[in-house]
């Protein structure tokens, strides 16, 4: 069989992997998720642990690496050898791009689109600046790392997009009940919609602040696939400059021959634009190993091949100077410079509304590690857990912030701290979670019920899940307005007891702005934030107590 | 202990059919007026709380047919919505949830009496997923043939509800449209209230802001009890929660009272519910504002009822 015929077969298998690839990455994102009792599996966050960026990344910011991560050695021997198959052959955003590309216009235009272009050496230099970044503790790697953003970009805006069309359009139907003769379309509607609720949702569809920026930047990066075959990963992807730096002399080569007629195919059929069509100048950084170029060569004058790897191997050069590379380590320092300036960042100020998820580092240390994929995000339960905008500062852009307004932190659950691959979020046991504090609920009395309009409410402390009750109310006599009085239950929050879950904020009758709201004053993960000295003042023994309790 | 078979109960019936037509002509003095309430308690030895789930069945079991049995409500082809407490992500021993067991039981019940669909569900507090599920009710109301349905935050519609306090309020259109809603709250301490029973079940099938009822509970409470008409109410009291609550979450607030009480009146229902928990009825302003809107008779003493005891 002919190096082309091989190579077609190749590729078709190739295709059949990067499905598998894509299916395995979607379906381990929807399995996270609340289940039995059980713990989250440790495979969840397998393309992370796979993922030597995330590893690179992490051990330099916070010298430390966790558990499963070390699996990133094989992705690395693998390209140490094979190249930048991991790209080409397995990357479930690498195979999304494909498939975007596959949209493009054949034909001449096609063909020009071939050609090396210099600034393919960007991702170089991100990757630099963002490991200069890491080594000072900014772990930005995760705004552009593809797992990070494929992950963050689906559980944010395109799951909650495909409840939009399903949930919505669901109930709009529900709601019409509309009918195609005798046949009414709930007939199809529901089954679909209950399908997707139940093993895609597993609830009410999720929302989430801020999904518009990553909706918007999600958008971008596969629209750009129809200027440029898999732009993102040929121009941008930092993890795939870090794999073409591991593949520079790996032993699998392409071998080009004098049997070439210079017809360009392989150059018009590359991704990558790795320069398959000049004898002598491929480049191994840039390849994918897809071997499009082999399958698409009419006079078989391409094909991979074994090389030794002590001989010195004959590449083309993306032509990576000494000064582009002071420029990317320069605007890496930069960059951190510039995150590092406002005194949240410098653990000067503590931003009430950052209330971070139950076992979260300390502020630095989170940041150190947390690459902003939002796998928390996903598997909060409750809708709670929001990607942040500003309210880290620049440098926590898109790390998970509790929203009490929109859920709140399950008494019961442990799941954000079992699911985070870089343990910027701790596991913690679920004994340890009930008493780790993520803030301090405060009552405003200026819009309380009790307190405020004279009516009978504590929702707040039906709701509280503290065994004792960290809301207690106390019975007092109010004035109203014709004269007379009303004795009515004023809640108070107990400063000893209270863990910041925010289940009284999500609960509070006021719908704009609750009355009684979290903060993240008494934290537990800041020893520095806490404005009470813990039982100073003791408490009755049992505020709460009912006269006609059992 | 007494089994109701359907056998027995078909001559149960025929024997008070028979009675009510020849009593004009023999001027019987005693009608046996169907008990309005029924109350089964476990007596002798208490059974280990690993043998809480039989001993819960057959409470459920005795209750229903000391009121005259299932079928003295569900008719032939009906469909019955079971409306439990599913309020809260607390597993069954810590009674923030109805007793997984007597839900079950009333879900077989309601299919031997001929019910052709048994639905199971509640609009909780905490996430259905996770409080069907951890409450046991899910699995339970399952394997005894119901299905467990979860309700849809955007499927709620709105009725006239005509009550004093709320004019309209969303309902949940499936539950009300079932031909029979079996009200089956478990007996609970509740900060506000003092006590949650099956009045306050029933803010499960609303939508809307349902947190704004506090600021008249009563009221709201009367409102939509007016609207259900309730026929048929299981208070599960095997064990009941007695402060901390609606959520609970401290075993030594759990207490075990072994009793299921059945009822077609609310209100005595309420009134003994209330009993148990330790309070007096006319302490729980539900119970004094639903019986002052004729909605039923706290005093249940003074209704015809049936106490058993089962061992």
């Amino acid at each position: 069989m002919t190096a082309a015929g091989r190579a077609r077969r190749l590729v078709w298998l190739r295709r059949a992997v990067q499905t598998a690839g894509l299916l395995l990455f979607l379906g381990l994102l929807v399995a996270t998720r609340q289940r039995d009792g059980a713990e989250a599996s440790p495979w969840l966050q397998l393309w992370f642990d796979l993922d030597p960026l995330v590893l690179l990344g992490t051990w330099l910011s916070a010298h430390s690496v966790a558990g499963l991560s070390l699996l990133a050695l094989i992705t690395v021997a693998v390209t140490l050898v094979l190249g930048r198959v991991f790209c080409g052959w397995l990357c479930p955003l690498g195979t999304l791009h494909n498939a975007v590309s596959a949209l493009r216009r054949r034909g001449a235009a096609r063909r020009a689109m071939g050609r090396f272009s210099p600034w393919q050496r960007l991702k170089l230099g991100l990757l630099a600046a963002l490991l200069v970044m890491a080594l000072f503790g900014v772990h930005w790697l995760g705004v552009l790392d593809p797992f990070g953003l494929f992950t963050r970009s689906m559980t944010t805006a395109v799951l909650p997009a495909l409840d939009v069309i399903v949930g919505d359009g669901a109930t709009a139907i529900y709601a019409a009940d509309p009918r195609l003769g005798p046949f009414p379309l709930t007939r199809i509607s529901e089954p679909v919609y209950r399908f997707f609720r139940d093993h895609v949702f597993h609830g009410p569809g999720p929302a989430f602040d801020g999904a518009v920026l990553v909706a918007l930047i999600f958008t971008a990066a596969l629209v750009v696939n129809l200027v440029r075959p898999r732009f993102w990963c040929r121009y941008v992807c930092p993890l795939g400059a870090l794999l073409g730096l591991l593949s520079r002399r790996a032993p699998l080569r392409l071998v080009q021959t004098d049997a070439c007629t210079h017809c360009g195919k392989c150059a018009a059929s590359c991704p990558a634009a790795a320069q398959p069509e000049k004898p002598g100048e491929w480049l191994p950084g840039e390849c994918f190993g897809c071997w499009n170029c082999v399958a698409a060569c009419p006079v078989d004058a391409v094909d991979f091949a074994w090389e030794p790897f002590w001989r010195r191997p004959r590449a083309g050069s993306d032509g990576v100077t000494r000064r582009g590379a002071i420029k990317a380590l320069a605007a890496g320092l930069g960059g951190l410079l510039v995150l590092r300036l406002p005194p949240q960042a410098r653990a000067r100020a503590y931003n009430p509304a950052l209330v971070r998820p139950p076992g979260a580092r300390s502020e630095r240390e989170f940041l150190q590690r947390c690459v902003q994929c939002g796998l928390c995000m996903k598997a909060c339960p409750t809708n709670a857990l929001q990607p942040t905008l500003l309210e880290a500062g620049l440098e926590g852009l898109w790390t998970p912030v509790l929203v009490p307004r929109l859920g709140y932190c399950e008494y019961e659950c442990k799941l954000c701290g079992e699911v985070c691959p870089t343990e910027a979020i701790q596991r913690l046991t679920l004994a340890e979670k009930k008493e780790t504090r993520i803030g301090l609920a405060v009552i405003d009395t200026t819009r309380c019920l009790p307190y405020a309009y004279g009516r009978s409410c504590i929702v707040c402390e039906e709701h509280c899940p503290v065994p004792e009750k960290a809301i207690y109310f106390v019975e007092t006599e109010v004035p109203l307005r014709g004269g007379g009085t009303r004795v009515l239950k004023q809640p108070k929050v107990d400063a000893d007891r209270c863990i910041g879950c925010g289940i009284c904020e999500a609960k509070c009758p006021f719908q704009d702005r609750a009355a009684i709201r979290v903060t993240s004053a008494g934290e537990s993960r800041h020893p520095d934030n806490q404005p009470i000295l813990p039982g100073a003042e003791p408490l009755d023994a049992d505020p709460y107590a009912d006269p006609y309790g059992g | 202990m007494i089994r109701t078979t359907r056998r027995s109960f078909l001559k149960q019936t025929a024997a008070v059919g028979g009675a009510a037509l020849l009593r004009p002509a023999l001027a019987l003095g005693e009608e046996p007026a169907p008990p309005a309430l029924a109350v089964a308690r476990a007596g002798g030895e208490k059974v280990p709380d690993a043998e809480l789930g039989p001993l819960a069945r057959l409470l459920t079991r005795e209750a229903m047919a000391a009121l005259g049995g299932m079928e003295r409500f569900v008719g032939k082809d009906d469909v019955v919505w079971i409306k439990p407490n599913i309020g809260w992500n607390r597993a069954p021993e810590l009674a923030a949830c109805t007793n997984p067991d007597v839900v079950a039981e009333l879900a077989a019940l309601c299919l031997a009496a001929g019910a052709k669909r048994v639905k199971v569900g509640d609009h909780p507090c905490h996430k259905a997923e996770q409080t069907y599920r951890t409450s046991g009710i899910q699995a339970a109301a399952e394997a005894a043939g119901a299905e467990v349905v979860f309700l849809d935050r955007s499927r709620f519609r709105e009725v006239d509800l005509g009550g004093k306090r709320l004019e309209k309020w969303a309902l949940y259109p499936e539950i009300i449209e079932a031909d029979l809603v079996i009200n089956v709250p478990v007996a609970k301490h509740h900060g506000l209230a003092r006590a949650t029973l099956a009045m306050k079940n029933y803010m499960g099938i609303i939508g809307g802001r349902r947190n704004a009822w506090h600021q008249d509970l009563a009221q709201c409470l009367v409102d939509i009890t007016a609207y259900m008409k309730p026929r048929l109410c299981v208070l599960d009291a095997v064990r009941v929660l007695t402060a901390h609550g609606p959520i609970g979450g401290n075993p030594a607030d759990v207490k075990r009272l072994d009793t299921v009480a059945a009822a077609t009146d609310i209100v005595a229902l309420d009134a003994l519910g209330a009993e148990l928990l330790g309070h007096r009825a006319a302490d729980i302003a539900s119970v004094r504002a639903a019986e002052a809107a004729g909605l039923g008779t706290a005093d249940w003493r003074s209704l015809p009822h049936a106490e058993r005891e089962v061992s």
